[in-house]
């Protein structure tokens, strides 16, 4: 039976840090075959995908990865299994090897727990504590069968590894970054259901998210724990938007003393703004010229002056450059900055699209 | 779940977008006509705030991002305007709240209550990307500050 025969192969394989290269390169290739029908990828994302784990990882966890290839190529074939599972365990020996060969791989095969690893000879020994596992096991190959369904969604129980140290761990978040799914590792000593490594998951990008947030607060680098990073994060927003009201109520004190036409105003900006911020001349009739200077595309209407009397300003001219260059940092319509200039014109009208 | 972690783009427009906005913002209000000679400052003064803060929300990048809207969509409901967004996401916005006010239980739950209750939008988004979504709405908060405080500066006098 070409089970057992992939079964004694991994066997070898499983025994880690000791597997020959060229082994696990075969692994390899037979569970890119099975790793792509079983996931309807393109075989060359499979592939990249494979061998983007392989450099990254030490080679103990090659082989552990070698052993998922192993066991998704084992995976494929999905009556068999189904049958495996309905049969009574005692008289199942191969299940309880894989079993153990799979509870083995989703925990913590880095510490070599050569009780399990030796499964072969001790399964009788190793029954009963395993029938807890063997029971995930089903659930997870039932998952995986509903992979053959999904996209490239839902591989985290097959792309279960161990976390043998805490540099996996850093690779692992960026691999969560890059590829188009999320690796999730099953840490020593906690469980693997698919609960917990959904929340574990939602976890790290929460962390990854809040690293960025404490670079963007000033003084949020030093403290430790998230509570407190987000107590500050919490004060900082809300002082901003103090600043803000402050701002407004000092501009309409300002307001009716100047006689507020656009002229002034921008001479008042420029002349305020031109710490580097803006990258041509600060004169008014450059203002709107550098503008279009760096607007990309865009349906274009032509820029008026500026000699205009101020009530007439030329909004549609300068809304779209702004919204040229944001638009395309944004992809939008390009109809949407239309009618947002036309809104912008008449405030009172009601249809704004955007 | 498994959803792909794209880099987190936290890139702001520069400022003179945010100057742009806001000064035709301000112009619009100009023209109003009973702008400049109301009684009472406190008008003039939350005209002048939500026009800031709606000119944030379009500077910074339209209806991209959930807390613009958010805004847009407030201010919008003030002045009886009728704002069409492209993506109408309503029911699945209802089901997160409805997901959301569940369990405010740990101590992170919370903070993230406060924060959702700072952020405008942030009733109906999930943590992280509530946190994302802090993070450029905090840049975009600075970046109009900067503005508005060079606008006063310049406008002040000497």
């Amino acid at each position: 039976m070409d089970l057992t025969g992939a079964f004694g192969a991994r066997s070898a394989a499983v025994g880690p840090c000791r597997e020959p290269p060229g082994l696990e390169s075969l692994h390899i290739g037979g569970g890119d075959g099975g790793f792509t029908a079983l996931l309807e990828l393109p075989p060359t994302q499979a592939v990249e995908l494979l061998h983007f784990t392989d450099p990254s990882l030490s080679s103990s966890s090659q082989a552990a990865a070698a052993a998922v290839a192993g066991i998704g190529l084992d995976v494929s074939p999905p009556p068999p299994l189904h049958a495996y599972g309905a049969l009574t365990f005692p008289s199942n020996s191969f299940l309880m090897e894989r079993a153990a060969r799979f509870s083995v791989m989703a925990n913590e095969q880095q510490q070599q727990q050569n009780g399990n690893v030796s499964g072969e000879t001790t399964t009788t020994s190793s029954v009963p504590s395993n029938s807890d596992r063997v029971k995930t096991e089903p659930g997870e190959t039932d998952s995986s069968q509903r992979l053959e369904n999904n996209r490239c969604g839902k591989r985290k129980e097959l792309d279960k590894k161990v976390k043998g140290s805490t540099k996996k761990k850093n690779k692992s978040s960026e691999e969560n970054e890059k590829l188009p799914y999320v690796h999730v590792r099953a840490r020593r000593g906690q469980a693997t259901d698919s609960h917990s490594l959904a929340e574990r998951a939602r976890r790290e990008k929460i962390n990854a998210r809040m690293k960025l947030l404490q670079e963007l607060v000033p003084g949020c680098d030093k403290i430790q724990g998230t509570a407190l990073v987000l107590d500050e994060i919490i004060n900082h927003v809300q002082s901003l938007q103090r600043q803000v009201e402050m701002l407004s109520m000092r501009l309409a004190a300002v307001n009716p003393r100047i006689d507020f036409n656009f002229d002034t105003l921008l001479a008042s900006e420029n002349g305020s703004l031109m710490d580097g911020s803006f990258s041509g001349t600060a004169m008014q009739l450059a203002w709107p010229h550098q503008v279009t200077e760096t607007e990309q595309s865009f349906h274009h209407r032509q820029l008026q002056q500026l000699p205009l009397p101020p009530q007439q300003w030329p909004y549609d001219g300068l809304n779209q450059p702004a919204w040229g260059r944001e638009e395309d940092q944004d992809q939008g319509n390009g109809h949407s900055s239309l009618m947002v200039g036309s809104a912008s014109l008449h405030p009172n009208q009601v249809k704004m699209e955007l | 779940m498994a959803s792909a972690d794209k880099p987190i783009n936290t890139d702001v427009p520069e400022k003179d977008v945010f100057a742009l906005h806001f000064l035709q913002s301000l112009s619009n209000l100009r023209r109003q006509n009973t702008f400049n000679s109301p009684e009472k400052t406190n008008d003039r003064v939350k005209k002048i705030k939500k026009a800031a803060y709606v000119s944030m929300a379009r500077a910074a990048g339209g209806t991209s991002r959930l807390w613009s809207r958010a805004l847009l969509r407030r201010a919008a409901k003030e002045t009886n305007k009728v704002v069409r967004f492209s993506r109408r996401k309503k029911r699945v916005t209802w089901l997160r709240r409805r997901s959301n006010r569940r369990d405010p239980v740990e101590e992170e739950e919370k903070e993230a209550e406060r924060l959702r209750n700072l952020v405008p939008g942030g009733g109906a988004m999930e943590t992280s990307k509530l946190i994302e979504e802090t993070a450029y709405y905090i840049k975009c908060l600075s970046m109009q500050v900067k503005v508005m405080q060079c606008l006063v500066d310049g406008l002040s006098p000497k």
